[in-house]
């Protein structure tokens, strides 16, 4: 089977800032610079290039080749992937499909954006006829669509939501690379207090976009294996879904992707929910982490808030959640965000957490979320379990 | 609390339609909310599409509408961009028409003590400077 048989030999993140005074490049550079540090392998033995999606390269559809070619990397596989904030869990997934395939040996995941800085995005899509005419501006709005419904379905706490809020700012506090601005504690109260932005979707739901930095340096187990590099991390399950029940024109937008790929996922690697030691949902806003931890089965659906008020979300409580502090608390590198949580559940399992080491590292689940569409809820869900050289 | 704004008094831009939106966008000149309808699996869909979502098949009809329906979804939006901006607060709804579609816009003439989910509504048409007519809703 292909996926077991890849490794993760080496990991790197830059810190997350506002507006980076250093070019999208500079940041891929360092990445690969640490990678190559770190690990040991010659910059010409890296012969894959999988690059997440970028708003700073969405002007340009050549944006894998410039960037191999500012970056003097020769590959023989050479992509980026699309789907928005699935695309840094997408690039491992299709980095280990390339491996498995012949196609190459050594892959560079990167996921490098500067989005605040430089957001050469230009949508096509429905947005001009169908929301914009409504002063739509997207993602909080379509998040306040589906917490709104929620909350008429199921009955929704926002103090448990806030939970989840006070405990991803506590781990960025523990994160040197987490946004300075977000270092500080808040409260459930602050929570429920933040303002509005798109009711009943709160300032302290939303993610801020930054920039920012990180990757992956990938390549078979047996070649991890000849170099001696033992400090690997292994994905055993993935799923994939985009436009989840695209065929119906009216959706429960409480219900996402992630149920099937979770099911995909968790059946590939043979684990089940209460497997799980660590959980590195895609954050973007609040509520999609509950939303997931209801689709991926660790609790029934519109039991969510239940389930968050009976678990411990610190790094050191019963269910570790996004150790990094999540895009939430240590900022959102615009569509490389993806990676900040992926990174951060590698570096858990490779014991290197630090001050917010999770102690069962036996496995991690780490997911994504890409594109808002049309009264929906969001059109690509990933779904990927990770364990340590085992 | 401050009222929500019927965002009437908002000047936008006509939008661009596509080729397979364009029959939707002439009707409205009249006021008309047509829908596109797939005659094989009995059922409609929006926004329109150059495709059956149903089966792929591109032969799809022009329904004509009431434009009645009843709120799915709702959230009022406290920040927005031009030509909206400073014209916060206002609703950006979802309806869910008679016909079984679920469609996007503005509820107007509605304050915060009427608004709620499954609230009945019907069109509110808001002219555009093309000629045009942009469909938001309005409480039944």
């Amino acid at each position: 089977m292909a996926l077991h048989d890849t490794a993760c030999v080496g990991y790197a993140e830059t810190k997350i800032v506002e507006k980076s005074d250093r070019d999208v490049w500079e940041l891929g550079a360092e990445i690969l610079e640490t990678l190559l540090d770190k690990t040991g392998f010659e910059k010409g033995e890296i012969d894959g290039l999988i690059l997440s999606s970028a708003m700073t390269g969405a002007g340009n559809c050549f944006w894998s080749q410039t960037t191999a070619d500012q970056l003097a990397l020769e590959v023989d596989h050479c992509q980026t992937v699309d789907i928005g904030g699935c695309s840094p869990l997408g690039a491992l997934a299709r980095a280990a499909a390339a491996i498995d395939a012949g196609l190459c040996n050594t892959v560079l995941c990167l996921y490098a954006d500067t989005q605040a800085t430089e957001n050469n995005q230009r949508m096509r899509s429905f947005h001009n006829e169908w929301t914009a005419p409504f002063g739509y501006i997207g993602p909080p709005a379509a998040f306040g669509l589906l917490s709104r419904r929620y909350e008429h379905q199921f009955g929704l706490d926002y103090a448990s939501l806030g939970k989840l809020a006070v405990a991803q700012r506590g781990h960025a506090i523990l994160n040197e690379l987490a946004v300075e601005k977000f270092r500080k504690p808040i409260s459930v109260d602050d929570y429920l207090n933040s303002r509005m932005i798109a009711d009943p979707v709160r300032l302290l739901d939303s993610v801020m976009v930054c920039d920012g930095a990180s990757g992956l340096l990938v390549t078979g187990r047996k070649a991890a294996e000849k170099k001696g590099l033992s400090k690997i991390v292994v994905p055993i399950g993935y799923g994939e879904r985009t436009n989840y029940r695209a065929g119906e024109a009216i959706v429960d937008v409480t219900e996402s992707g992630h149920y099937v790929a979770g099911q995909r996922a968790f059946a590939q690697s043979g684990l089940k929910p209460t497997d799980i030691a660590s959980f590195h949902p895609y954050d973007d806003f609040i509520i999609a982490i509950m939303l997931q931890l209801e689709m991926l089965g660790f609790c029934k659906r519109g039991q969510g808030c239940d389930f968050i008020n009976e678990h411990d979300f610190t790094h050191s409580g019963d269910f570790p959640l996004n150790t990094g502090g999540g895009q939430i608390s240590a900022g959102q590198c615009g569509l490389a965000g993806g990676g900040t949580n992926l990174v951060e559940a590698v570096r858990q399992l490779l014991g290197e957490g630090g001050k917010r080491q999770v102690k069962n590292t036996k496995n991690a689940l780490v997911t994504g979320i890409g594109g808002i569409p049309y009264g929906r809820n969001w059109s690509s869900s990933v779904v990927m379990i990770l364990t340590p050289n085992a | 609390m401050t009222p929500l704004n019927d965002t009437l008094s908002i000047l936008r831009e006509p939008p661009r339609p596509r080729s397979f939106s364009k029959a939707y966008w002439d009707a409205t000149r009249e006021k008309r909310l047509i829908v596109q309808y797939d005659k094989r699996s009995g059922k409609y869909q929006f926004f329109p599409r150059a495709t059956s979502i149903y089966d792929g098949h591109r032969d799809l009809d022009w329904r004509e509408v009431s434009g009645k329906g009843e709120v799915f979804s709702y959230t009022i939006a406290y920040r927005a961009r031009p030509p909206f901006q400073g014209h916060e607060p206002f609703v950006i709804g979802l309806v869910t028409l008679d016909e079984g579609v679920n469609v996007m816009a503005n509820i107007g003439h509605c304050g915060r003590d009427r608004l709620k989910i499954g609230l009945r509504v019907k069109p509110l048409w808001a002219p555009l400077a093309n000629g045009t007519h942009l469909l938001m809703f309005e409480p039944d």
